[in-house]
């Protein structure tokens, strides 16, 4: 059952209607119930069938080993690291092996739907209450919320047990608010997803496809057009999973700021996939860092080079366990390492060591203004190509595919395509290519202005588009939302003759 | 949530709702079967006198604006191609939600083919479905129609499958359906040039049952019009029928008799009716042409006046002159002007021996 499809709205509206039904007779009591019942439903709707079990035995590991940890003194530090262990092994463990099983090919129908999402999430919340930065939940039961929640099933965000804990189990008043805003964000995420993302899929599968017949600016077209597939696909389907549960009035962390206005790789992973990102470097980075192998690699670097270098250099090393840990998290496959994680290490480690040469040339030799509008675009589509060098490895067969692709990018110079008509035969015609940029025009018009919102927010400022949209006089705001609405009934790819891809990072 | 909200929250959902129904109707594929779908929704209320269900020879050879000029009877057919019989008992129910018809008629050929013979092309399910407004109705027929319940979705909400007709949505003729009424010019009527000769329908008084299914649909359709005391008749308009068709069609005559209904077979009244199957059959057998139509139309509309006017039985209004009736006199204006033309074309199709391209359509 997608997000996009009729059904899951179906579903959606029934569990939303029990939802704030439920208080009247309950005193307010135990919404999160309904929502623990819903996503269990969910996941039998969804055909995953005996598979539940995976995500209630991890909660049950999960709430068991927290409760095993409570018991434990904050002095015996050494129980209560082996109660980490033991979580860590489990749902690590459970993790590898089916994601090497689907990796293999033995036993894809074996892999539980949201596996590496609800696997962070309840990892997450272990080391946040191991840490002392949440508290433990009463039941397991409600640790099964964690592990089930059906909107981060699909595709996440990983949320903080920290941010959610007083949002999942408080009561929630039905609320003219969350409702339009929710309603309004999913339906900004069916246009991305069924708007865009599904008509950027056709060009890219043709090319991708039959890559032999399509050289040269062919490649750099495709390669473009799935990143901002990628993005529209995944950014479209967190809208969805965003808006439905803010509907709950559960506000789950935004997992994209408008990413391809980053003007260095660092910045881009603060705006694309922000909750892996940040689980990451908490759970994985900084961790590590304080690890004695990586200490003593410190303490020895700084002996060769000095403080400064030794200290970045040893960063180095760790960040580079981290990019693997990222690679490897997309997938086993060497085309997700590299694309998804060490060639992003790469991109950051190459820009931090160039950084005093470049400024040297462009500030002191060419006199750059380093600061103009002009030196933040010339950075932004930087970025942008460095992304999509990735993304190519990401939609590659593997990592050979990827560098031939690569090569034959180069191979040919072929700038005529885009006059005479050859882009007319990737699938789309000229009213699809129409539609397809116009779309693409006001996504990126909303996201200038999103991006112009968030770093120019003050007092009395809308602090996002839909905010901006919501002030607005009732008939305007009506016609904006209506606008909206029959553009993607209209336009959208759906129903027959359609068949809709799946988001792309539902198998992560 | 207060007060104010609810309303206007409610306001927001009536209003989507209405358009998105409404846009539906533009969006429906167009054709002459919506725009005699559409020209039904537009006749006034209970100004019908009767109205035929069937398939898709009706509109070609029951020239109804020519019945209304010649007898002041209102006839109006509902008819797409292949309509399945299955679909008839809820076309039925769709008339008599804003027509009271004195007479009821229904072309028969269809129910001599299996069911599941007619599903193989989805239009001759959606012709009937997606050409209804929006009502319980509707429902009800497309889940006696559909049998896969997941795809019956998409003929609940007809707009999952008719989105992508976007680029008509400003066109007039399909603008003009955004209420799913617009007249109809030739009030179901259509008028065809082509000749293709045919061989006569097989004269035989042998008996063979039809398909059990539409047995049972039409026992089902007897017991439905009985029971709501409506004036029906049914009848075959000319084909060339196959010796296994005209066995058939004999065994629903027997039946529908036997209930008390009248059956016309008009296989059987060929020479009656003047039909000429070299030179009135439009492709070869099953539809008729211009000329084949006026000469059907003049024998139909005599049965209607011998059989129900002059026995006092019903269709005793004579509606010309009434300024109710107005589009009538205009759809028969038309007619004329555009019969003088098809007629010459036809004429001109059989002297230089122009004939019906069978992969035409």
């Amino acid at each position: 059952m997608s997000v996009t499809s009729f059904y899951f709205l179906c579903f959606f509206a029934l569990t939303l209607i029990i939802y704030y039904l439920v208080p009247v007779f309950t005193k307010g009591r135990g919404q999160w119930v309904i929502l623990l019942l819903g996503s269990a439903s969910y996941y039998l709707l969804a055909g995953n069938g005996v598979l539940i079990l995976y995500p209630v035995v991890a909660s049950l590991i999960t709430w068991g080993l927290l409760k095993a940890l409570s018991a434990t003194s904050d002095e015996n530090i050494r129980t209560r690291r082996l109660i980490l262990i033991a979580e860590l092994t489990a749902l690590l463990g459970v993790l590898v092996v089916l994601k090497y099983i689907k990796l293999t090919g033995t036993g894809a129908l074996m892999t539980p739907l949201g596996l590496s999402f609800y696997t962070f999430i309840l990892l997450g919340y272990f080391i946040e209450v191991y840490n002392g930065l949440s508290e433990p939940l009463s039941g397991f039961l409600k640790t099964s919320l964690y592990g089930l929640y059906f909107p981060v099933m699909i595709s996440g965000p990983i949320f903080k047990s920290r941010d959610m804990q007083q949002q999942f189990f408080c009561e929630h008043k039905l609320c003219y608010r969350n409702i339009c805003y929710g309603s309004l964000r999913m339906l900004w995420g069916f246009f991305k997803e069924l708007v865009i993302s599904e008509r950027l899929a056709t060009i890219v599968n043709e090319i991708y496809g039959n890559d032999r017949n399509y050289p040269g600016l062919y490649i750099m077209i495709a390669t473009v057009a799935f990143a901002l597939q990628l993005y529209t696909n995944f950014s479209g389907c967190m809208d969805i999973v965003i808006g439905v549960s803010e509907c709950f009035g559960i506000m789950l962390p935004e997992n994209f700021r408008t990413p391809f206005f980053a003007k260095n790789i660092s910045e881009y992973w603060r705006r694309w996939h922000i909750t892996l990102g940040e689980w990451m470097r908490e759970n994985v980075f900084y961790p590590l860092l304080r690890t004695g192998m990586i200490t003593s690699l410190g303490k020895s670097l700084k002996g060769k080079f000095g403080k400064k270098k030794g200290k970045q250099y040893t960063t180095y090393v760790a960040m580079f366990i981290l990019w693997l840990s990222v690679g490897l998290w997309h997938g086993g496959e060497m085309k997700y390492v590299i694309g998804s994680g060490l060639l992003h290490w790469a991109y950051i480690v190459a820009g931090e060591i160039t950084l005093p040469f470049f400024t040297w040339l462009f500030a002191d030799k060419m006199h750059i203004d380093l600061k103009s509008r002009g030196a933040d675009c010339f950075r932004v589509v930087r970025t942008f190509i460095l992304v999509c060098i990735g993304d190519l490895f990401f939609r590659s067969d593997n990592v050979p595919h990827a560098l031939r692709l690569i090569g034959e990018s180069f191979s040919t110079f072929n700038p005529g395509i885009l006059v005479d008509g050859s882009l007319l035969n990737l699938g789309l015609d000229v009213v699809e290519w129409g539609i397809l940029l116009v779309s693409l025009v006001i996504l990126a018009a909303v996201s200038v202005m999103q991006y112009r919102i968030e770093t120019s927010a003050g007092e009395g400022t809308a602090r996002s588009v839909r905010e901006y949209i919501f002030s607005r006089p009732v008939i305007l705001r009506w016609a904006v939302i209506i606008g909206l609405l029959f553009y993607c009934i209209l336009l959208a790819e759906y129903g027959p003759g359609y068949s809709a891809a799946e988001f792309i990072y539902k198998d992560f | 949530m207060t007060k104010k909200q609810l309303l206007k929250s409610f306001i927001f959902i009536v209003l989507i709702l209405w358009m998105l129904v409404h846009l539906t109707y533009i969006l429906r594929t167009n054709g002459d079967v919506k725009d005699r779908y559409v020209g039904f929704y537009a006749e006034k209320k209970n100004t019908l006198d009767a109205v035929f269900i069937g398939s898709s020879p009706l509109p070609a050879c029951i020239a109804t604006p020519k019945i209304y000029a010649d007898t002041g009877i209102t006839v109006y057919p509902i008819s797409s191609n292949m309509q399945r019989p299955v679909a008839t008992r809820y076309l039925v129910e769709e008339v008599l939600k804003r027509q009271n018809p004195e007479l009821l008629i229904f072309e028969m050929r269809m129910w001599t083919a299996r069911d599941e013979d007619l599903l193989g092309n989805m239009a001759h399910t959606r012709e009937v479905t997606d050409n209804l407004k929006y009502s319980l109705n509707r429902i009800r027929a497309i889940n006696a129609m559909v049998d896969d319940k997941e795809e019956r979705l998409t003929y609940y909400f007809d707009i999952f499958k008719y989105h992508s007709n976007w680029k008509t949505l400003f066109l007039w003729s399909q603008f003009r359906t955004l209420f799913y009424a617009y007249p109809e010019d030739l009030k179901g009527h259509v008028i065809e040039t082509d000749v293709g000769p045919a061989d006569k329908p097989f004269v035989t008084a042998q008996r063979e049952a039809i398909p059990p299914e539409e047995e049972e649909y039409l026992l089902d359709l007897l017991e439905y019009i009985e029971e709501k005391g409506l004036n029906a008749l049914f009848v075959v308009t000319p084909y060339s029928a196959t010796e296994d068709e005209q066995k058939k069609i004999n065994y629903m005559s027997d039946l529908i008799t036997e209930h008390g209904y009248p059956f016309l077979d008009m296989n059987g009244c060929t020479d009656e009716i003047g039909l000429d199957f070299e030179t009135d059959i439009r492709d070869y057998g099953t539809h008729t042409n211009i000329l084949g139509a006026e000469k059907v139309t003049d024998f139909f509309e005599q049965y209607l006046v011998d059989n129900y006017r002059a026995s006092g039985k019903g269709l005793i209004s004579d509606h010309r002159g009434d300024s109710r009736y107005s589009s009538w006199d205009e759809a028969f204006d038309k007619w004329q002007r555009d019969c003088e033309t098809a007629r010459d074309l036809v004429r001109n199709n059989i002297e230089n021996g122009i004939y019906y391209e069978l992969d035409a359509e």
